[in-house]
């Protein structure tokens, strides 16, 4: 027994570099032999999918790219799903960023789900791109769309598009979707967006941010919310189409069994060495 | 002191009275203002500020390697990396078509016509338009210098964090083994090796756990032996008459679990967090459109 | 593949794996690589924020075409000329102008300005959206309709008393003009335990997070040691480990105490 305490002990001083390989292995070796676990969905995610499942038919759906490179793991497949599940009901997606990574985010969703959609801009789609102004970008748009947004990304004048016909303010929309990772993102959505609107909101957040939004979503202020790379996988599970998500849970699952494992041998060997010390 | 202080807290209080109260107007001129021009006025100067932050950033590199200050030769690097980002963005279109390919360089879309024999045009994109091209010299930069900078930076912390769990992550107390018992339900509970756990393996540890827990309390081997294998028994008669149900009961079942934490208690504190920086931020907000808070101008 | 595709690829591998060597100890590649990204990014936000709002709307209303102006610059965004933009373009020259010491406070006026919008945004927004929703959301009918008594997610009985004992709680321990001892001391020790059981989610999220932009850089690395990208990864890190090898022979670790 002792034996055993001293080798936990010993372990508990190990230089932390060691622990940096484990748990880069703990996340390589799943993603080079990928092995499938099954997905579990939850309520939460089951709300998002519902939710965008009962816009009424040929809707417009405002979608909003707030996160960039740094958080493209953890959000980008929920906003891949949510445009399939979009183009899949034939609704007009128009997408706006009050990021300015989001608008790259934008054109690489774009670019994937054309493969699969063939879609056509100023038809399926318009891109309206990034302003900076955070909060002050959505209260503009909630009132009017077009002092904010008089070009789209590409400079072409949102009077020449057929597809912005009709649309001045937030109000013109029936479904807002963020992908948000931070701020400006789902708060300010919440705040000056959907509630005065009250234009229903889904959101898919980074894990971090999750606790913060959570307070929403049960008021219902937001309906359901994909939270991290788990959310984003099951929503795949429910939309049918597998990706990065669903094939990034295995090592989640295998990081989070090592950091636990770590988490309860750091303290074992302080309950050891606060015994040793009571001893003596 | 008129210019320093005084207008500035004018500014504050001025506009911010008029964005408050523009909630609560029904004047058209009044609305059209606070939602629309104060707004972009609002963008705009926050877009000075970018340029004023890359300004302070070049001023202190800049003066790294002119004082020679320990590390200068990396503060080179750093100016040649803004110049040849600031060239891509404001002095490089790096976006030139020809049909539906895209070149960096008008002499590339050139060549490539003369190579191909055909009779297309060069189309160059507009200003503005060339930094959210695809395909085009800005986009290329963002996607291969910008983005795997900015994502590694974060993912970094992913190391960190697991580093902290193992050395500074202790259960001192009642509420720090809250904390940590919730943060690991969580964990595993959210993916997918959660479900894979049965409650009857939770339970058997459960059974472990508390036979050591008790063994600080009670000497007596017979007492401490005699509860280990009454848990045992209990729990496998349990699972005996329950067919081993691999998601009942669900109270032990970690993905049941950490959705009723994350759903319960976890949002009864999130909630509560939330109205109190809410309240704070109201506040506060009234205190710099009151004139009390002056922080912004360096005031205590 | 398209040599620009390949030679970024190597660019991406090469800072990537520059970033992730400061695991093993603070070095040149990972300072070279900082240092890239403080000056790529500056510059980098500087020319969106411009060409996506200074240029469309700032020179947009005051630049457009066939305004007043218009013998200076024409900038075609169809708006109509407004002199009240003079405002901000007086505001952004003054905020720039601060660079220089004796012009230091000249950046106040343009501060002010965002703080005062940023107050009135804020002030409404948050009590509307953070404070009276809220409040009104835990103001349930506890035993409303046909709620079970208890169940593990979704409404019931007791879930719906556990939220409201708690978010009142855990509000009434952030009330410190009053001392909190006896019963209401008690009380306020409940709302701590609801609060570590939130902070507790907050760091089972915030690993999951951390985990999940690793697995992303993870996926990049893998994609470029593929021979689409001439097996960009593979030669970058033997690039940088030789070089970071001989680097720590020459300069070794400095032993603590």
């Amino acid at each position: 027994m002792r034996y055993l305490e001293d080798m936990i002990l010993k372990l508990g001083s190990v230089d932390r570099r060691y622990i940096f390989l484990l748990i880069g292995l703990a996340v390589l070796i799943p993603l080079l032999r990928p092995i499938d676990l099954p997905i579990r969905t939850t309520p939460t995610t089951e709300k998002v999918y519902n939710a965008i499942a009962e816009i009424p038919a040929n809707s417009k759906v405002l979608m909003s790219f707030d996160y960039g490179p740094s958080t493209k793991p953890e959000i980008h497949p929920m906003t891949l799903g949510v445009m399939r599940q979009l183009l899949r009901e034939d609704h007009q997606i128009y997408i706006t960023c009050l990021w300015p990574d989001g608008l790259y985010m934008a054109l690489d969703a774009l670019e994937e789900i054309n493969q699969e959609f063939e879609l056509v801009e100023y038809e399926d789609y318009v891109l309206l791109g990034f302003r900076p102004g955070n909060e002050a970008i959505v209260k503009g748009l909630a009132s009017d769309l077009r002092k904010v947004y008089t070009v789209d990304y590409k400079q072409t004048m949102l009077a020449d598009i057929p597809m912005m016909d009709g649309i001045n303010n937030l109000k013109d929309f029936q479904f807002i979707f963020t992908g948000s990772a931070g701020y400006p993102g789902t708060f300010e959505w919440v705040q000056y967006g959907g509630d005065p609107t009250g234009v229903p909101l889904s959101s898919g957040t980074t894990s971090i941010q999750v606790n913060e939004v959570m307070p929403y979503v049960q008021s219902g202020q937001v309906r359901g919310i994909l939270a991290g790379m788990p959310g984003a996988a099951e929503y795949e599970k429910l939309i049918g189409t597998p990706g990065i998500a669903i094939q990034g849970m295995a090592a989640q699952s295998f990081a989070h069994l090592v950091i636990v494992l770590f988490i309860v041998l750091g303290n074992l060997a302080y309950f050891i060495t606060e015994r040793r010390e009571r001893k003596y | 002191m008129f210019l320093k202080r005084y207008i500035p807290i004018g500014i504050v209080a001025f506009f911010g009275s008029l964005t408050l109260f523009g909630w609560f107007i029904d004047n058209e001129s009044v609305e059209a203002f606070v939602n629309d021009d104060a707004t972009q006025w609002y963008d705009i100067i926050a877009s000075f500020a970018i340029f004023l932050g890359a300004l302070n950033l070049l001023k202190l590199q800049f003066l790294k390697v002119l004082k020679r200050q320990s590390g200068w030769q990396y503060s080179v690097v750093a100016i040649a990396s803004f110049f040849f980002a600031f060239t891509i963005g404001f002095f490089m279109k790096g976006a030139f078509f020809v049909g539906e390919e895209v070149y960096f360089t008008q002499g590339a879309a050139e060549q490539a016509i003369l190579a191909s024999g055909s009779a297309e045009t060069v189309k160059a994109v507009e200003w503005g338009a060339h930094i959210s091209t695809e395909g085009g010299l800005f986009k290329w930069m963002f996607d291969n210098i910008f983005t795997p900078l900015s994502a590694t930076m974060f993912a970094l912390l992913a190391f960190y964090v697991a580093s902290a769990s193992y050395r500074a992550f202790r259960a001192r107390n009642f509420e720090a083994t809250l904390l940590l018992l919730a943060g690991i339900i969580i964990m595993l509970g959210r993916v997918p090796v959660g479900s894979l756990i049965t409650p009857w393996m939770v339970m058997y540890l459960l059974v472990f756990v508390g036979t050591i827990f008790m063994a600080n309390y009670f000497k007596d081997r017979k007492i401490i032996f005699g509860s280990f294998v009454i848990g045992l028994l209990g729990v496998t008669a349990l699972g005996i008459s329950m067919d081993w149900n691999p998601t009942e009961p669900a109270i032990f079942f970690l993905p049941s679990l950490q959705e009723w934490i994350y759903t319960v208690p976890n949002l009864a504190g999130a909630r509560a967090i939330m109205i109190g920086i809410g309240l704070g931020i109201i506040v506060t907000s009234l205190r710099y459109i009151f004139g009390l808070e002056k922080s912004y101008i360096g005031d205590q | 593949m398209a040599f620009s595709t390949i030679f970024g690829a190597w660019i991406a591998a090469f800072l990537t794996l520059g970033i992730l060597s400061y695991l093993y100890r603070d070095n040149p590649f990972y300072k070279i690589a900082e240092h890239v990204f403080v000056g790529v990014s500056a510059a980098y936000w500087a020319a969106t924020f411009y060409w996506t709002q200074i240029y469309p709307n700032l020179f947009g209303r005051l630049f457009p075409k066939d305004g007043p102006l218009s013998f200076i610059a024409e900038v075609d965004f169809n708006h109509d000329f407004n002199i009240l933009y003079l405002f901000p373009l007086l505001l952004g020259i003054m905020m720039l102008l601060s660079i220089f010491k004796q012009f230091n406070w000249m950046a106040r006026w343009g501060i002010a300005y965002t703080v005062g919008i940023a107050a009135g945004l804020k002030a409404y927004g948050y009590l509307s959206s953070n404070v009276l929703s809220q409040i009104s959301a835990s103001a349930v009918d506890i035993f409303g309709g046909s709620l079970p008594i208890f169940s593990m997610s979704g409404d019931s009985v007791f879930n719906n008393i556990v939220i409201l004992v708690g978010t009142i709680s855990a509000l009434m321990y952030f009330y410190f003009s009053r001392e909190q001892t006896g019963s209401y001391g008690k009380f306020t020790r409940l709302g701590i335990y609801f609060l570590m059981i939130s902070f507790g989610a907050s760091f089972g999220f915030a690993v999951m997070g951390r985990i999940s932009l690793l697995i992303g850089r993870f996926n990049d690395l893998i994609l470029f040691s593929s021979p689409d990208y001439n097996y960009g990864t593979y030669w970058m890190m033997l690039f940088i480990v030789l070089i970071l090898g001989f680097w720590s022979f020459q300069n070794p670790e400095k032993k603590e105490g």
